[in-house]
């Protein structure tokens, strides 16, 4: 096991795509017969089978064997796909990926045992008729090898004539294509004028492991004993053929096969493609981050001596780092269809469990994303896609009764925005009950009664995302996890990204999902409160205003101030930096529509920063994602626009 | 000892089999991932083996071989196999392949087997 060790990271990225390749085209022969669908389900499977046998996992590759057996009966249309096969096989595909995670985690499968599966698969396949398999398969070695007197007509002239008999090696698993090879290696230095069994029995398996031929050739003894002794060749006997006079011995100059080619230099031995260990990636990235902090302290540091040589050395390192980074953040980056390609999976269970006809459709799946914000999310999409089956599609009755096609719609759309990747869920299914949400909400005491009946539609949707929050009548195997909605914005807004819904009563839903594409660097502005620096995402900021005290008014325990006829909150940082007397500049920041300015002394200046988190000895800090240190090595708080709107 | 093209859909094995066949002291010529990339790789590299996976997308193992025998009838293609499939493994010797090996590989298998071929 320990050699191959070294093929561990491999077996299992290799398996990963091969078993997503199998579930994705399961899903597509579940609509409709597709031919190609089931040659790429044989291939994956057939891959899957040779790797995990070569890694000596012998309970995955008895798995593979056993569903390979029943795709290559519906492969070549002696079976049909049936819904309980469907099922099976899918069930089969579970098991190979708790194999392959195991197999990831260090084990070796044997701690998953696929008997059960097994069995059903050659049920499955004596029903299907698996005899044509086995007949193929196991051509018997016994029957009667009929003997070929007459295997060429061709004009053997007088060229000498051996008697040769071969036999193959009892060890040997495909004794009749060891024959076929010999036979063929001795057809090209000569005629072979009579061979028993006849060539034909042999490629139709009748062959018990010897066979004698008599061959025409002028390529002597020793060059027809080379050709017929192959691999797994136990014996080859010749001699010359009685009533036939030795010709001319010398003729062995012969006709083997001249070299193929002058072989050509090594030019064309380049690598194209490396596959690099995650965790090495994050090192370099780490080591990049470094680099740009320490280019903004050079910058710096230069700037403050006035050392005018520094300043092309600098701009060269700068422009450096610079591609550096965006090599880096491109390096990075995967498609989202790494996560999108198991979606079509949980749709489909989903909707059976739920008895309900959903058609999903993605889009977009090749827009990439960092791989650090793809980890992050993946659980919330699965909530949200499990969601706007199980709470969004309506049951195929409720749906005709409402005038809708029996089949529901989801749609997953990916697209890049500028600086963002939006991710839209769109279901047309009943919509978010808007009624059923501002009462359950005042059942679990989240508002009041007064309050429930003054809200918007988009404030009660707004409710969906507290915690504790579920509309669920009862808890499901499917979205009831314990996970409401609060738990995916966390996790969307710990990516820094947001996360928007839009409902229309009997129509659907869209959840709209804004995701930067990398989390590690960002743009920010550079404030300056009591001498204290922070900085801001620029991405959050809209407006940078002028400020004066007197125009800002107090309204109960807040403060908020009248710009382009707008009612701003006012959000002191004073508890975090100290009451500043100067403050004479707004930074008007948003979230998700809803506006809030930051009274600041000073605007320093915009900087790409890379963002560190916060120690967990800190704990949470509401209001700061992280810290970032700048080029004079200051640590500087990076503000979380999110939680302070 | 030759210069080895070897043709399998997956890294594994490509990187399974070169390290045999590195060990048996032989060179790698190139790598192809498809039928058609084995054909194409045929005709720049000029191996003097290549190890031909059967199962493969776009091109199969069959048809790259017959599209190598069409450039150069005395190619040596030995044909990676797996038990259960003779069928694919005789229409490939009747199409040209000189030998087979079988999958999980056994290192000192695939060498003589190369050997073998070679000295053909």
């Amino acid at each position: 096991m320990s050699e191959f060790e070294a093929y561990r990271g491999l077996f299992v990225a290799e398996s990963r795509e091969n078993h997503e390749n199998l579930v994705k085209n399961l899903l597509i022969i579940e609509k409709g017969p597709n031919q190609d669908a089931i040659d790429e389900i044989f291939r994956s499977v057939h891959t899957l089978k040779g790797a995990s046998a070569s890694m000596g996992f012998a309970d995955m590759e008895r798995l593979c064997h056993a569903m390979e057996d029943i795709f290559q009966l519906i492969r070549s249309g002696s079976a049909e796909m049936s819904q309980d096969l469907e099922d099976l096989l899918l069930g089969c595909s579970d098991v190979l990926e708790h194999m392959i995670d195991d197999v990831e985690g260090g084990g070796d499968t044997s701690s998953l045992n696929p008997d059960e599966q097994v069995q059903a698969l050659k049920k499955m396949l004596s029903e299907l008729g698996g005899n044509s398999v086995k007949k193929e398969k196991t051509a018997p070695a016994a029957a009667t090898p009929v003997a070929d007197t007459s295997a060429t007509s061709e004009d053997t002239g007088d060229l000498p004539l051996y008697d040769i008999s071969i036999t193959v090696a009892t060890e040997c698993m495909m004794k009749d294509v060891r024959a076929m090879i010999a036979i063929g290696n001795l057809e090209a230095l000569g005629t072979i004028t009579t061979i028993n069994p006849s060539k034909e029995a042999i490629d139709e398996g009748k062959f018990d492991g010897s066979l004698t031929l008599r061959i025409a050739s002028e390529a002597g003894e020793d060059a027809l004993k080379t050709a017929a002794l192959g691999t797994e060749i136990a014996s080859v006997e010749i001699k010359p053929a009685e009533k036939q006079e030795k010709k001319s011995e010398d003729a062995s100059s012969g006709k083997k096969p001249a070299a193929a080619g002058a072989p050509s230099p090594d030019k064309n031995r380049e690598i194209k493609n490396l596959r690099v260990d995650i965790t090495q990636l994050d090192h370099i990235m780490n080591l990049v981050e470094d680099l740009v902090i320490n280019r903004g302290r050079l910058k710096q540091i230069a700037e403050q001596h006035h050392i005018k040589e520094m300043d092309e050395a600098i701009a060269m390192v700068d422009r450096s780092v610079s591609d550096l980074q965006n090599l880096m953040m491109i390096i990075r980056m995967i498609p989202l269809n790494h996560i999108f390609n198991r979606l079509p999976r949980v749709v489909r269970d989903v909707a059976q469990y739920d008895s309900k006809e959903v058609e999903f459709i993605m889009e977009g799946g090749e827009t990439e994303l960092d791989r650090s914000v793809m980890d992050g999310l993946n659980d919330p999409l699965l909530h949200l896609i499990r969601n706007a089956v199980n709470h969004g599609i309506e049951s195929p009755e409720t749906r005709e009764a409402a005038g809708k096609p029996r089949k529901g719609l989801v749609r997953l759309v990916a697209r890049r925005d500028r600086d963002n990747v939006i991710i839209e869920l769109v279901d047309d299914g009943a919509g978010i009950n808007v009624e059923k949400v501002k009462l359950k909400a005042v059942e679990k005491g989240l508002i009041t009664q007064e309050a429930a009946e003054t809200l918007t539609t988009d404030e009660a949707v707004e409710l969906l995302f507290q915690p504790g929050f579920s509309t669920a009548d009862k808890i499901t195997d499917i979205s009831g996890r314990g996970v409401g909605l609060d738990v995916v914005r966390r996790s969307i807004e710990s990516l820094k990204g947001t996360i928007r819904v839009e409902t229309t009563p009997g129509k659907g839903s869209r959840f709209e999902l804004l995701l930067p594409p990398t989390m590690a660097i960002v743009d920010v502005m550079i404030v300056k409160i009591n001498g204290k620096r922070l900085a801001i995402p620029i991405s959050s900021i809209i407006e940078v205003a002028n400020f004066k005290r007197d125009d800002s008014h107090h309204i109960g325990k807040g403060e908020a101030i009248l710009l382009r006829d707008e009612v701003i909150q006012i959000f002191w940082l004073n508890d975090m930096v100290g009451a500043s007397l100067v403050c004479e500049i707004l930074i008007v920041v948003q979230y998700q529509k809803k506006k809030c300015c930051i009274p600041v002394d000073l605007v320093e200046g915009q900087q790409e920063v890379v963002v560190k988190p916060l120690s967990h000895f800190i704990g949470t800090t509401r209001g700061v994602s992280g810290v970032t240190i700048l080029g004079d090595g200051d640590v500087v708080p990076v503000l979380d626009v999110n939680t302070m709107v | 000892m030759g210069k080895i093209l070897i043709v399998d859909d997956t890294l594994f094995m490509r990187t399974l089999l070169k390290n045999i066949l590195f060990s048996g002291g032989h060179t790698i010529a190139g790598e192809a991932g498809d039928g058609e990339e084995a054909v194409a790789k045929y005709k720049e590299l000029k191996p003097d083996l290549v190890t031909m996976d059967v199962v493969m997308p776009k091109m199969n193992g069959i048809e790259a071989l017959k599209g190598i025998k069409a450039i150069d009838p005395a190619a040596r293609v030995v044909m990676c196999t797996a038990v259960g499939q003779e069928q694919m493994v005789k229409l490939a010797i009747k199409t040209g392949a000189k030998g087979y090996i079988v999958k999980p590989f056994q290192a000192p298998k695939v060498l003589e087997e190369v050997k073998n071929v070679l000295s053909t």
